[in-house]
């Protein structure tokens, strides 16, 4: 069991990350033809997060070789954090189908209806299924590596937007 | 009547009559935005680099630059050049019958050229179909020539007056004159006026899209604006442009006084639905 949620959360941030990236790139050049860079910034965010989730990962691991008994903790925040995430992943999946399948009049109801929304309360989301996580698993050890993921998981998009992006936009950053 | 507020974007570039830029101080321009109360566009401008009161003009045009990026970002996630080519598509086919020969599209207030490009790019109206993107602002100007240039487009770019299209039209029967988001920059004095300047070169119609204004376009637009914009400047601007848009039946108006030869409709569906999908819906006129 606590395999499974790791594995899902660890898939949930990897596409997460991926998103980021895309978004950390567009509306940057002006290009009409952005599709290869558009690819290449998703995989840089995938990257970027397992790199920023490396020191959570490590902190849980550590804890877990130490302490074996707490591993449950790390499951009940998991199952708590999978139970914020997971409807919202889903949504968002579920509108990125639609944005694929639909006809090209009707993309943008994805947008307007789901992805465009859900972009603005990404970060209230992230850190409200890390709160419910830190709530109910009672360890200050579990607190910190929910912490440090979340810290991890918003820090993507700025983070990829600096590291890749600024440069290649026009001037200074307002 | 209150003074309608003022988009940032609309007070940091000035240009002469021969095209020229000018230098914009700072302080008047945030003198002018405190005066009618929008404070936070007024810290905006007062954060931005000055020398001697007046704005860096290398950085005004560079911001320029990045809001316009930002901008053609939403325009592609509404499929806004999709959505132009296909109303554009039976009108140019009618400008064709009629009048053998080119057929001319001048997209007015282009800003980065984002419609022009992506249609040029798309080919959707079929290769006789020239296209030509106009703007005061000839940084934004040379920025869409150099895309232009690098993605191989078959477009071209000119610096003009929106009042004046007769710099890009030499044969008005065969020319259709578009914009999009553009329409709420004109004073509304200026309305009637912007509309007359086509009539009178006789094009063969006008195609004009801007933000429906009401209750849902506010809220989508504070939505995408932050969910979507980086830069503060887009934010404000954008979300006061839903604000700022003139409805259906001033447009209408205004455009039945500058051209009143033409059909004219605005292609608005209820104000009371949700507009997910004609965010930007066109006035448009055709000369029977």
């Amino acid at each position: 069991m606590t395999a499974a949620v790791a594995v899902a959360l660890f898939i949930l941030a990897l596409l997460d990350g991926s998103f980021a990236g895309f978004r950390a790139s567009v509306g940057r050049t002006g290009l009409i033809n952005h599709r290869q860079s558009d690819y290449q910034a998703a995989r840089r965010g995938a990257g970027l997060l397992c790199i920023l989730l490396a020191p959570a990962v490590a902190a849980a691991c550590a804890d877990i070789l130490v302490h074996p008994a707490d591993v449950d903790q790390y499951t009940r925040a998991g199952k708590a954090m999978l139970e914020v995430y997971g409807p919202y992943a889903l949504l968002v999946l579920i509108a990125l189908a639609c944005y694929a399948a639909l006809n090209w009049r009707l993309k943008y109801l994805a947008s307007a209806l789901i992805l465009g929304p859900f972009t603005l309360v990404r970060p209230v989301v992230a850190i409200l299924g890390g709160a419910l996580g830190v709530t109910l698993s009672n360890s200050t050890a579990v607190a910190a590596a929910v912490g440090l993921s979340v810290l991890a998981v918003l820090a993507v998009e700025p983070l990829a937007g600096c590291l890749w992006y600024v440069r290649n936009t026009p001037g200074p950053a307002a | 009547m209150a003074p309608r507020p003022l988009e940032i974007t609309d007070l940091l570039w000035s240009v002469d009559a021969d095209g020229i830029p000018l230098a914009v101080s700072k302080a008047a321009v945030v003198d002018r935005l405190t005066a009618l109360g929008q404070r936070r566009a007024a810290r905006i401008v007062a954060a931005m680099p000055a020398s001697a009161g007046i704005l860096d003009a290398a950085y005004v045009d560079a911001l320029g630059l990045r809001v316009h990026c930002e901008l053609q970002r939403l325009g592609e996630e509404l499929q806004l050049a999709r959505r132009i080519a296909a109303l554009l598509s039976p009108i140019v086919d009618m400008v064709r019958l009629h009048r053998p020969g080119r057929v001319r599209i001048v997209d007015v207030g282009c800003g980065l050229g984002f419609v022009v490009r992506a249609m040029a790019a798309s080919t959707a109206l079929g290769g006789d179909v020239e296209l030509i993107g106009v703007d005061l602002n000839p940084f934004l100007v040379a920025e869409a020539t150099r895309l232009a240039g690098r993605e191989g487009l078959t477009c071209r770019f000119e610096q003009g007056d929106a009042f004046e299209p007769e710099l890009a039209i030499q044969d008005g029967a065969r020319c259709i004159v578009i914009s999009s988001g553009f329409v709420h920059h004109l004073p509304e004095s200026g309305l009637a006026e912007f509309f007359a300047a086509q009539a009178r070169l006789r094009i063969a119609a006008f195609a004009h899209w801007d933000i429906a204004p009401c209750l849902w376009s506010t809220l989508g637009a504070w939505v995408f604006h932050y969910a979507r914009m980086r830069e503060p400047v887009s934010r404000h601007d954008g979300i006061l442009s839903a604000r700022r848009a003139y409805p259906a039946a001033k447009l209408q108006r205004a455009a039945q006084i500058g051209a009143p030869g033409y059909d004219i409709q605005v292609m608005e569906g209820s104000r009371w639905h949700p507009r997910a999908l004609d965010v930007l819906r066109p006035i448009v006129g055709i000369l029977p």
